[in-house]
């Protein structure tokens, strides 16, 4: 197939499916219903080594503060419909106009940005502390 | 130098074919409301991913036909280009890439260009065209020389892969159960598929048909799907990221940073890019089975069940 032809289709293809996934309603975030789910999501990727131990869920359930059974600092955050988790080692924390951005060490989660509420964004930093 | 032999570009030949099976999926999910999930940024990174792969393959693509082209004139025999000989191709290229998809798994080298078709949490037909932008690096596609050695034409050599690569698509789906038995004993279909995609214990490791699950039974890494236990996609570690670039390089920077390492031996250096992937020096990550032995501590109950069956 020309490439006059294939180019074009594969632009047109990209940009209709994703204007029509977004259409229809399929951009939400995830939302953590709860601790328990904060928990459960941090536990799937971690939970054979380093297990949750305390748990402090964002107003929004967009993103939850943890800390581990071996008392190390980590974070689960919306990945789109899912989740991803990272421990906070080296984690920069700069504050944004609706709540924290935090800057890590690793090529496949480099910034987080957290919407927190002005209570969230003033104790969130003490909570990740000085990691970096 | 080769004959004039051509085949058609059929994967090109099937782009409109990809578009419209994924919208047919898109409703039958919104309207069914199960047999699967879309998430637009996800959808978007794994389509992107498909894109670059057809550029690479644009860019790319001469360095494997030339080799196959210089090879040809070395070749044993001539098999000609009958249909029985088509079918032949196209089988012995299965096999290619049984062992092909089971290298990419079992030595990072490869699983650094591989790990991003599995770099997704959802299990639509989008996935089917996350596909790598690294393969040529690889040199994964010397695999096919045997085939061009032995005397089938190289540009049928690449249209059956081509016609394998098609086959694939359809199986990237939760929206299809299980196809007839005899189907589903012979041929890779969604079930078995969807077991090689997960990310559960037991499912690691399994299911690399491209075309026929025989080559699995045969070689012993089927692993059937269990009703009991519902693929759960993406990477032991899953993606903080949708970025394209970052999804189709992470393996690579982060094998060759541990290859970098200060006070390893060069026996460890090279260990980090040929050992399976989890493999660290100190011990301090886990491989396949580990995460499937520390599973086992925690559920004895899933000894000697599917995935936990082997050693």
């Amino acid at each position: 197939m020309p490439l006059s032809i294939l180019g074009p289709m594969v632009v047109i293809g990209i940009a209709g499916i994703a204007i029509l996934l977004h259409l229809l309603g399929l951009s939400r975030t995830v939302t953590l219903a709860d601790n328990t789910a904060a928990r459960a999501a941090w536990d799937e990727e971690f939970g054979n080594e380093d297990p949750a131990r305390a748990v402090t869920l964002a107003h929004d359930g967009h993103a939850a503060l943890i800390e581990t059974a071996m008392g190390r600092p980590g974070i689960v955050f919306a990945m789109g419909a899912d989740t991803a988790a990272r421990y906070l080692d080296g984690a920069r924390v700069t504050p944004i106009a609706d709540g924290l951005r935090i800057d890590l060490p690793d090529f496949t989660a480099p910034h987080i940005k957290l919407h927190l509420d002005a209570g969230e964004a003033a104790r969130w930093p003490d909570l990740i502390g000085d990691n970096a | 130098m080769t004959d004039q032999i051509t085949y058609p570009d059929v994967v090109n030949y099937a782009v409109p074919l990809f578009i419209a099976a994924i919208l047919v999926e898109l409703v039958w999910i919104f309207v069914k409301r199960r047999g699967g999930r879309y998430e637009t940024r996800d959808a978007l990174t794994s389509l992107l991913m498909g894109a670059g792969n057809v550029a690479s393959g644009v860019l790319l693509g001469f360095v494997a036909w030339g080799v196959y082209v210089w090879l040809w004139d070395y070749r044993l025999f001539d098999l000609g280009t009958g249909w029985i000989v088509v079918l032949a191709c196209f089988i012995l290229d299965d096999l290619r890439y049984y062992w092909y998809h089971r290298i990419a798994h079992r030595a990072r080298w490869v699983w650094a260009e591989h790990v991003n078709h599995h770099s997704s949490q959802h299990y639509n037909l989008t996935t089917a065209l996350r596909q790598s932008w690294t393969g040529t690096f690889t040199g994964m596609w010397l695999l096919r020389a045997p085939l061009v050695l032995v005397g089938f034409h190289p540009a049928m050599v690449l249209f059956v892969g081509g016609l394998n690569l098609i086959y694939q698509f359809w199986i990237h789906t939760e929206a299809i159960g299980r196809m007839p038995r005899w189907f589903e004993a012979v041929m890779n279909t969604p079930s078995h598929h969807r077991v090689h995609h997960g990310r559960n214990a037991r499912y690691l490791d399994a299911n690399y048909a491209g075309v026929l699950i025989v080559w699995d039974r045969m070689f012993g890494t089927f692993v059937p799907e269990l009703d009991s236990e519902k693929p759960d996609y993406g990477l032991v570690h899953n993606l903080g990221t949708f970025n394209p670039l970052r999804v189709a390089f992470h393996e690579w920077l982060a094998m060759f940073r541990d290859m970098a390492r200060p006070g390893l031996t060069l026996r460890q250096r090279l260990a980090y890019a040929v050992a399976p992937p989890g493999w660290s020096h100190d011990g301090s990550r886990a491989m396949t089975g580990e995460i499937k032995a520390r599973h086992l501590a925690r559920h004895p109950e899933d000894t000697g069940t599917p995935g936990f069956d082997r050693n």
